[in-house]
């Protein structure tokens, strides 16, 4: 045994070095092979940080854009005019976007009340109440309905959702903030359902377990545990949810009525970022203080949109500290 | 009965049994109410599936599909504007799903964790979460304003690559990063490269992630329409097969609208009922297509 | 170096081909691309003509889209498009739209547009002035022209659509339109339009004849009705003539395009069944 490995050794030795003398000759294939894995992979790592730059860069140029456009806006309507005064009328010159302003505040709103309740109750059925089979059933469906184009929605919003509000509540015309947050409730409801039911299900399974121990019933393990515990991603589907609805626009443009008038009633048609900017966008002349003050609207919305985005950020790390 | 007879007699216990009581009705309660909300929930969306198909599935046919688009004729079909959809989508991923992965496999992989790379990830969030209408009035500033080639089917197809490119890239990240830990160190330990460990590792691994999120992207961008009215258009070129890429590029969604809002062909009706069960039949096919190989991969593994 | 003196004949051949090909190119009028965009009421229209001219000139590419009517003229000043249709002349100023200087109007079609109400109107026939008095919102309820008790719903099309441009101009002769009201609404398309009036009771608005269908009624202006007939005779004036805005006169293909419209076949074939009014029937 010995005598072998002893006799094996130097074998070894003289392999590893003519192995090394080989390399440094330069007889080819070997060298050359590690050399190209290394260039490889440098240049692998390279395109990956173009690429996320890019991805940066598209951000910026779109902020660049919006902004640029958007800022000749003031040129000719004081910023005062612009954030507060309700008067907006292209064809009188003046550029007041309060109503859409708070058109779409009070939307969000509005489809989050209705349409997180509703999800929550979803997720938690899918989660936690459902059989196997359903849920397995379910969650593509769910899936699907992420996909159905908004231009469907806004049809059957106009053609079934209207005329039904119009009956049961006895208004005029039935179009106004209340249609639209239900067909949005519609849109958001597997986006924010389906993402709270995955931060749900990754709940350790010993929450459960600890909760039944102590005789709690399902009910109460559910909104006492799991909930709670399930929060910050629940909140994170919430944001993202809000963040859907802020932006839709052409589900919304069918049923909101398109008048800048301010949304202090359910049923008074009112107009909202997105779907003044899409009734309107094809109608400019370039270069107008009114394509301007539609652009510096759409530099609103982002700024709005990337907001959510930081108290998403804040929330993740507020869960990742509890 | 029997139970509550042999326990009447124990006062504090009756106190404790009734409140126990009180929870086991609410248990029972929330239980019928989670059932009784999902199902109505779940009926809807059946209903609304249902509605959206009955009209349009039966009367499908090849010649509606493939056919040519009439201006005023009854019988035009929405062949180009389906084969704009399906281009523009592929274009759109070509561009969007290799930037995409790889500034995914850059954050997971690469990306120190510092301020800097913290910032990153806030922009790709933050582009996901741009409203579709946004990355439109960009594209009419880049396209139409800025290189004036007018709505184009490239212009389109590169607005869209730009709403598909951060969701891409968060999904990549997340799905890469929830491959184990054990996994990458096995595959470095036996000598791999960085690059040969993500290669044969780590993408293999996370596939099933990237697949989904390929296919939520896909869906999206094929019933997108805000983006392509303003980027590509309202018309096809009106013929079949049309590769050129600077022809005006309507796709099937943004058929739809201009069918409901502009066309004066008789049937525009049956047109519209037929192009949306189209779009959701397509987009059901997305899912279910896509997903078909990862149900077996499954299977397989376990 | 044998090599070499082939490759460069073959890739002067090369150059020599292409050279006479965009020679041939530039001599026929016949060939070329025209870009055309502008106004989505003319969309079908032109689409229609593109696809009968194309079979007749196949090496012409016609590539039209559209927007909205200023977008046409607007697109031709910028020299992205040749042909930028509109549904007023561009090259004169209108409500709301200054003119766009070094343009020509080529007229193609005459648009007719009807007032038109949800089925459940008792009314008829209403007076120019009944008109502004019920788009500026002054009456308010369908008794004060003499119909049922009920408020008027009026939808309006928004700002800078062609069709209202229109509309203001020959319905309204120039007065205001009211912009807000809890019975007021605006659409995006003509298509909204026809399904608002359809399915809202009380309800008024405009469009162009051409989508007028069953389920909603038309207006008599004045006593006249809408109808081709009408317009032809010269009694129902709410009419406008659709136009393709070209800088200066236009030439080549472009100019081949227009006549072809304007030409008396495709006027009395294609542009009638559109349910358009050929040019020659108003003198």
């Amino acid at each position: 045994m010995q005598l072998e490995s002893s006799a094996q050794r130097p074998i070894i030795g003289t392999g590893a070095s003519e192995l090394g003398g080989s390399i440094k000759a330069g007889s080819g294939k070997k060298f050359d092979r590690k050399n190209r894995l290394l260039i490889y992979n440098r240049f692998f790592k390279i395109a990956c940080i173009a690429s996320a730059v890019f991805v940066c860069l598209v951000l910026f140029s779109i902020l660049f854009f919006m902004f640029r456009t958007g800022v000749l806006t003031f040129q000719d309507v004081s910023p005062m005019t612009f954030f507060f005064s309700t008067d907006w009328s292209p064809e009188n010159e003046s550029y007041g976007a309060f109503v859409f302003i708070f058109g779409t505040f009070a939307l969000t709103l509005l489809t989050l009340v209705i349409s997180v309740p509703l999800s929550v109750i979803i997720a938690v059925f899918l989660a936690e109440v459902a059989p196997k089979w359903l849920r397995n059933i379910l969650r593509p469906v769910l899936d699907l309905l992420v996909g159905i184009p908004s231009v469907v929605y806004g049809f059957l919003g106009l053609t079934i959702l209207i005329p039904l509000l119009r009956d049961l509540t006895g208004t005029n015309m039935g179009d106004g903030i209340l249609a639209a947050a239900i067909v949005l409730t519609i849109m958001v409801l597997p986006t924010i359902s389906r993402i709270s039911d995955d931060a749900i299900s990754v709940v350790p399974r010993k929450y459960r377990d600890a909760s039944y121990a102590l005789g709690a019933t399902r009910f109460q393990t559910i909104f006492k545990v799991i909930v709670p515990a399930a929060r910050s991603g629940i909140m994170y589907a919430v944001i993202l949810g809000m963040a859907r609805a802020i932006g839709e626009t052409m589900a919304v443009v069918m049923v909101i009525g398109n008048t800048p008038q301010l949304a202090d009633a359910l049923f008074k048609p009112t107009s909202v970022l997105t779907s003044n900017i899409v009734m309107q966008i094809a109608n400019v002349p370039f270069d107008s203080t009114w394509n301007n003050a539609l652009y510096m609207m759409g530099f609103l919305l982002l700024i709005i949109s990337l907001l959510m985005i930081v108290l998403v950020r804040m929330f993740q790390r507020k869960g990742a500290q509890q | 009965m029997n139970m509550a007879t042999t326990n009447a007699p124990n006062a504090p216990k009756n106190a404790f049994r009734s409140e126990k009581n009180l929870n086991h009705v609410k248990n029972r309660f929330f239980t019928v109410f989670v059932w009784g909300i999902s199902a109505i929930i779940v009926l809807f969306i059946l209903a609304l599936l249902f509605l959206i198909l009955e009209k349009g599935l039966p009367s499908l046919s090849w010649g509606f599909i493939m056919g040519l688009p009439s201006e005023m004729e009854e019988g035009g079909g929405i062949g180009p504007a389906l084969f704009n959809s399906f281009y523009m989508l592929v274009i759109s991923l070509l561009i969007s799903i290799p930037l995409g992965m790889a500034a995914g496999i850059y954050l997971a992989e690469f990306a120190p964790n510092n301020k800097l790379i913290g910032f990153v990830r806030v922009c790709v969030e933050g582009l996901a979460s741009v409203p579709s209408i946004i990355f439109g009035l960009f594209g009419i500033a880049l396209f139409v304003e800025m290189l004036g080639i007018g709505l184009t089917i490239i212009g389109g197809a590169v607005s869209l690559a730009f709403l598909n490119l951060p969701v891409m890239t968060r999904v990549t990240e997340e799905a890469i990063r929830a491959v184990p830990k054990e996994l990458k160190q096995a595959s470095f330990a036996l000598g791999a490269t960085h690059l040969q460990t993500i290669r044969r590792a780590l993408i293999p691994t996370a596939i099933s992630g990237i697949v989904t999120g390929i296919c939520l992207v896909a869906g999206r961008a094929f019933g997108e329409s805000a983006v392509i009215i303003l980027t590509a258009g309202v018309s096809t070129s009106g013929e079949m097969w049309d590769f050129n890429l600077f022809s005006p590029g309507a796709t099937l969604a943004v058929h739809l609208w201009y069918v409901q809002s502009e066309a004066i062909v008789p049937d525009a009706v049956s047109i519209s009922d037929k192009a949306a069960a189209v779009l959701v039949f397509v987009i059901l096919m997305f899912n279910i297509v896509f997903r078909i190989p990862l149900w077996i991969k499954d299977r397989k593994n376990r | 170096m044998k090599l070499f003196k082939s490759l460069s004949v073959a890739a002067m051949a090369i150059a020599l081909v292409t050279s006479s090909v965009s020679v041939a190119g530039a001599s026929s009028s016949l060939s070329g691309k025209i870009v055309i965009n502008g106004s989505s009421a003319l969309l079908p229209l032109t689409l229609q003509a593109a696809s009968e001219f194309k079979k007749l000139n196949p090496k012409v590419k016609i590539s039209a889209s559209a927007a909205g009517s200023v977008t046409g003229p607007q697109s031709v000043r910028k020299g992205i498009a040749d042909i930028g249709a509109c549904d007023w002349d561009a090259s004169m100023d209108v409500p709301g739209f200054k003119k766009f200087d070094g343009q020509v109007a080529n007229k193609v079609a005459i648009i007719p547009f009807a007032a038109v109400v949800n089925k459940n109107v008792g009314v008829n026939d209403l007076s120019t002035k009944q008109l502004q008095d019920i788009f500026s919102g002054k009456v308010t309820n369908w008794k004060d022209v003499g119909g049922s008790d009920a408020d008027i719903i009026l939808v309006n099309r928004a700002f800078g659509s062609g069709t209202r441009v229109n509309f203001q101009m020959k319905a309204l002769q120039g007065a205001d339109f009211l912009s807000k009201g809890s019975n007021y609404k605006e659409v995006k398309s003509s298509g909204d339009m026809k399904t608002a009036i359809e399915t809202t009771p009380n309800a008024i608005g405009y469009i162009d004849l051409v989508y007028v269908t069953s389920n909603m009624k038309a207006m008599q202006i004045n006593g006249v009705a809408p109808t081709e007939a009408n317009v032809v005779n010269g009694t129902y004036k709410v009419w406008a003539y659709g136009n393709f805005m070209t800088k200066g006169q236009p030439t080549g293909a472009v100019k081949a395009f227009i006549e072809y419209i304007q030409s008396t076949k495709f006027q009395n074939g294609s542009l009638k069944k559109l349910k358009f009014i050929p040019l020659s029937a108003i003198k």
